[in-house]
């Protein structure tokens, strides 16, 4: 520190500003502490996020992270059953909210990664995602003096590499914890459902939680909730695991904020709750092989209860957290002509 | 062995491991510095007993398959020494790389004759499950799997005349760290008692360890290009492939420089 403090690089000292991951009230401790072996500090969560908003990092230098995770919709991409990627294309699976990652026990519709730190590189080097290199994103951030001094800042010495990078993205996704919605309110003894939540929850609490479990609406588990194999036939889970049991599972995602996460499902083919709750009414599957055993006989509920349901999963959207500017960009980039 | 009853038992032991351990490091403190010598491993690659050279020569396997090698990437990591008192080397993970000059590396090794050595081929499972890596495995490497996290251990790329995929390729790249998928090989290679591992304080000892290729074709299992010119991604065939592992690797010399 003092040797640190003596020698001067031109970046400023290096005094980082520890931050906590909170674990709100009622909530389960993270089944790994994902900032165990990347500390935490105000400097790391600003670096990362400004790499989180930066074109930079991908191949035609506009697509960033954040064009499809987007912060209104939960940081999922709004109203687009698929992303699109660099030079046109579109992915194969729809961009999942970005919310309460410390809590989840592995990454992507697939469970494919197995840590939120080297998640970027998923998205980072697809074709069809942001289309781009390593090598060349660390050549582009070094051209930058501004990143210097922020590595600098978040790591101690103004050395750039994917390593800091990754971890750095990390401080700022893992950051990304939504736990002040009317839910959370009532649970903490603020605020009362209305009658239809009221009726909603119960109903939900009874036939849901199974696999969204509170309160994080996750069991973090693989299962196949019985939508046909689709155009792109996509096995999801059975891809990673080579397992013929593991075929059409997919992640059970959390339902916070959900209301501004659609459209749904790994491919976001269903476009409302509505329709989410119509499949899990009528519409499953139920002679495929892998089918959950949870829905077997489907779910049966009356329209009533459908529509409380969905009343009460309007109550998981969190307000406070879409408009955080904590998590907001700085200010608009624009880089579409320079470099 | 105590069989632990209860897990009260088990954290009193642990803490006495802990304790003892504690002590060791203290006491190895109190004693003079250990003298030190270099002990250079230096890997060469080789295939019908010639030095693999990149995108040059032709090489034939047991079946009668021409082949060329356009890429030999590979792990080396948990470097052990038995009977030095060194545990394996602690956040050492070097790749070998055929396309380098300089496929070798250093550890620092206590005065002493050593008949053995031990290391791991590939990335130990832990390893590849605790987020972003640098140096060996830095993922510019080109050497981790994006889609589905953990590190190909082993890669080799080439052509071939009896490949039937695209262009001829000849394309595997060999990782898996789960359960029923692990690849990654404890290799454990003995020196001739006549030739012992000498090191002395303050030399250089140079290892040179031959991976022969011949074996990765024929050993335990049949790998026929014909029947698999590509392997990229974990499950049974991976692990098949690794199963010819351990007999890739032998020791070639070893010199001692006062």
């Amino acid at each position: 520190m003092l040797f640190s403090a003596l020698k001067d690089d031109g970046y400023g000292a290096y005094a980082p500003d520890p931050l906590f991951l909170k674990i709100p009230p009622g909530w389960p401790k993270p089944a790994t502490n994902i900032f165990a072996k990347n500390k935490l500090t105000e400097q790391g969560f600003q670096l990362g996020k400004k790499l989180f908003f930066d074109g930079r990092l991908s191949k035609d230098n506009e697509t960033s992270c954040a064009s499809c995770h987007q912060q209104f919709a939960s940081f999922s991409t709004y109203d687009h059953d698929l992303s699109h990627g660099v030079h046109n294309s579109f992915s194969t699976r729809n961009a999942p909210a970005l919310v309460n990652l410390a809590w989840m026990t592995s990454l992507h519709w697939d469970g494919g990664v197995n840590h939120i730190e080297v998640q970027p590189l998923a998205p980072i080097t697809a074709t069809n995602e942001m289309g781009e290199q390593l090598d060349s994103i660390l050549i582009k951030l070094k051209k930058d003096t501004v990143y210097s001094r922020m590595f600098k800042a978040a790591f101690g010495d103004p050395q750039i590499n994917s390593q800091r990078m990754l971890k750095a993205l990390a401080q700022y996704t893992g950051s990304l914890v939504s736990s002040n919605s009317k839910y959370d309110k009532v649970k903490r003894g603020e605020a009362s459902f209305n009658a239809y939540e009221q009726n909603g929850y119960e109903v939900f609490k009874a036939r849901c939680t199974g696999c969204h479990k509170e309160p994080l609406f996750t069991d973090n588990s693989f299962r196949n909730n019985g939508f046909a194999l689709n155009r792109f036939k996509d096995i999801g889970r059975q891809q990673i695991t080579n397992n013929k049991k593991d075929s059409l599972k997919f992640k059970v995602p959390t339902l916070r904020n959900v209301q501004v996460s659609f459209p749904y499902m790994h491919d976001g083919h269903v476009f409302s709750l509505y329709q989410v709750m119509e499949h899990y009414r009528a519409g499953i599957i139920i002679t495929q092989p892998t089918l959950d055993s949870s829905l077997k006989n489907r779910i049966p509920m009356t329209n009533k209860e459908k529509n409380d349901v969905v009343y009460f999963l309007y109550t998981l959207t969190d307000s406070s957290f879409l408009k955080d500017a904590r998590f907001a960009p700085e200010q608009i980039v624009m880089r579409k002509y320079s470099n | 062995m105590i069989r632990l009853n209860s897990s009260i038992k088990f954290y009193s032991s642990v803490g006495l491991l802990f304790v003892a351990v504690f002590t060791m490091t203290l006491s190895s403190f109190e004693k003079a510095p250990d003298k030190n010598g270099t002990l250079r491993i230096i890997f060469i690659n080789t295939a019908n007993g010639k030095p693999v050279i990149l995108r040059d020569s032709l090489y034939v396997n047991a079946f009668g398959e021409q082949y060329s090698i356009s890429k030999l990437k590979y792990y080396i990591s948990n470097v052990l020494i038995p009977g030095s008192g060194q545990l394996p080397e602690n956040d050492s993970y070097h790749l070998l790389n055929a396309a380098e000059a300089n496929n070798n590396f250093e550890l620092s090794l206590k005065e002493g004759a050593y008949n053995a050595i031990q290391f791991l081929l590939g990335v130990d499972s832990l390893r590849n499950c605790t987020g972003a890596q640098t140096g060996g495995l830095d993922p510019t490497n080109d050497m981790f799997w994006t889609w589905n996290s953990g590190y190909v251990m082993f890669k080799l790329e080439g052509t071939s005349s009896s490949s039937a995929a695209d262009l001829q390729r000849i394309e595997h790249h060999i990782g898996g760290y789960k359960g029923d998928n692990i690849v990654a090989k404890l290799i454990h290679l003995n020196f001739p008692a006549t030739q012992l591992l000498q090191i002395k304080e303050g030399g250089t000892t140079q290892l040179t360890i031959e991976l022969n290729l011949d074996n990765y074709w024929k050993n335990a299992v049949e790998i026929k290009i014909s029947e698999t010119p590509l392997c990229m991604s974990t499950g049974i065939l991976a692990k098949k492939m690794a199963s010819n592992f351990p007999g890739l690797f032998s020791v070639k010399s070893i010199q001692s420089k006062p």
